[in-house]
């Protein structure tokens, strides 16, 4: 049995094949936080599941080993007024391997942009190292804290320690996150706060739908899961359009804006031609080593000449934001980007607009939809146009099936 | 009054329904014939009195009695 720091952990030979490289591994932190354990005990620290990191070891070895695994997903959410956030989670190896028997994981919604203090931070590791295996995951895809292993009887305790952590601990206090047929925790990109192409207040949109739709959040009643992502511009850094069926992406109307001056400092280092003039896909930009003309008719919002020149270019004036709907991540068939369903909305009256059409659509899909079906499939089954009279909107050339379907995939050209 | 009556009975047919397995409340509302929204309110009122609760896949929610919910657990979690 291999020996760290005078900590026995379990042999893992085929775990240690995955510390290999010289880039993080998962092995190696669960086994510092089995080392940690076992040192914070060794010097009496109360620790409510002993072990968890290395028992976590030998379960995950063995599921290497035999090749499949030994967890048990689903169970009770056993948190006080909650029908989501815990998602239950037994190890069928109970005799062999106690320390993991039970090994629920708790989702704590996350602050809009994920900006935390270090105090912040400091709350939740101490309430979980209370409390949990210790074990984090920052972040899942949804965007939560995802808090990694504890036991039934200490699901309320935990969940108790983070809400009211002001007043037990002077710390930060948080609140569970969304998981099974009820809306996800929304998420927003860091946006205005610290982005210069936010064309809205992502941070306040997502905080807006999160406290207005705490029911929907915290009590699952819908057929499936509803997702809600919040982008600031096209670049679109939440992938909101492929992985939330509510993808909110800010847009502008008018004409990028250009500083000329600017562009011609960037000339001195950039070739603007190669780099920005032959890269633009509708081909909207010429350069005449003086001015950089933009055929604004013909700009897609794909964000490259912006992203290449950021200090030369900015996102038009008239912002606003894109609605697409039905977009979701499924593992068996790939990522299925969301169709537009609003071309565009004012900045102004996006929060409200968005507000009346997630609660038209709700009302619809929990009436009209089936078992496991999101809203994007109900959609595909009852047609655009039943959609359309739903959220009141008439049909629009702009409304896009799935733009830019390949948006994670870079490819060469074949002969390069 | 009739109202109060007709309320709790159905509260009981939902309790008999939920006892026996754990149902998605849509599935439950075409059985019992009761509109969905209207079931959704009387299960959150079972949930708050502590008589039914909630069981999560994780990823889909089903509401089951506390009994019901506990003898699954124990099966779940191997005792």
């Amino acid at each position: 049995m291999p020996v760290v720091d005078g900590v026995e952990l379990p042999e893992t030979p085929l775990l240690d094949e995955l510390e290999k490289g010289p880039w993080p591994s998962f092995v190696k932190e669960i086994k510092k936080t089995a080392i940690e354990q076992e040192k914070a005990m060794k010097a009496g620290k109360k620790i409510k599941l002993p072990g968890a990191a290395k028992g976590l070891l030998k379960v995950l070895e063995l599921a290497y080993k035999d090749k499949r695994t030994h967890w048990k997903h689903g169970g009770i959410v056993s948190v006080i007024g909650y029908g989501g956030g815990v998602i239950g989670r037994y190890c069928d190896l109970e005799d062999q391997i106690p320390e993991v028997w039970h090994f629920h994981t708790i989702r704590i919604n996350m602050p809009a942009g994920w900006f935390y203090t270090t105090k912040a931070l400091r709350t939740i590791c101490d309430v979980w190292e209370k409390w949990g295996s210790g074990l984090t995951n920052f972040h899942g895809s949804t965007g939560d804290i995802i808090l990694l292993g504890t036991r039934t009887e200490y699901l309320q305790p935990c969940a108790n320690a983070l809400a009211y952590a002001d007043q037990l601990y002077g710390g930060v206090p948080f609140d569970i996150g969304g998981s099974g047929s009820d809306l996800r925790t929304p998420s927003a990109c860091m946006g205005p706060a610290l982005c210069e192409f936010a064309c809205y207040d992502t941070l306040k949109a997502c905080y807006e739908f999160t406290m207005r739709y705490q029911n929907e959040l915290h009590r699952p009643m819908w057929p499936y899961k509803f997702k809600i992502k919040c982008s600031g511009c096209p670049n679109d850094c939440v992938a909101a359009k492929a992985r939330s069926d509510f993808a909110i992406i800010g847009t502008w109307k008018d004409e990028i804006q250009i500083d000329q001056e600017a562009v011609r400092e960037y000339a001195k280092v950039i070739d603007i031609e190669e780099h920005v003039v032959k890269k633009c896909p509708t081909k909207a930009i010429s350069w005449d080593g003086k001015e950089l003309k933009i055929n604004n008719r013909e700009c897609i919002r794909c964000m490259h000449c912006i992203n290449v020149l950021p200090k030369a270019l900015k996102p038009g004036k008239e912002r606003g934001a894109t609605i697409l709907i039905g977009g979701k991540a499924p593992f068996v068939d790939g990522a299925i980007i969301g169709w537009v369903a609003v071309p565009f909305i004012p900045e102004n009256e996006l929060i409200e607009k968005c507000c009346e059409m997630l609660e038209a659509i709700w009302e619809w899909w929990d009436e009209e939809g089936k078992f496991r079906e999101r809203v994007g499939e109900l959609i595909w089954r009852k047609g655009m146009d039943e959609f359309l009279k739903v959220i009141n909107q008439k049909a629009d050339v702009r409304m896009v099936y799935a733009p830019r379907n390949n948006p994670f995939i870079f490819w060469r050209e074949l002969n390069e | 009054m009739t109202e109060e009556i007709n309320k709790e009975e159905l509260k009981q047919k939902i309790l008999e329904h939920l006892a026996k397995k754990p149902w998605q409340v849509r599935d439950l509302a075409k059985v019992l014939r009761v509109k969905k929204k209207e079931l959704d309110k009387i299960v959150q009122e079972l949930i708050a009195e502590g008589k039914a609760a909630y069981w999560s896949s994780g990823s889909t929610t089903y509401v089951t009695t506390k009994e019901k919910l506990e003898e699954m657990e124990k099966k779940r979690s191997g005792t």
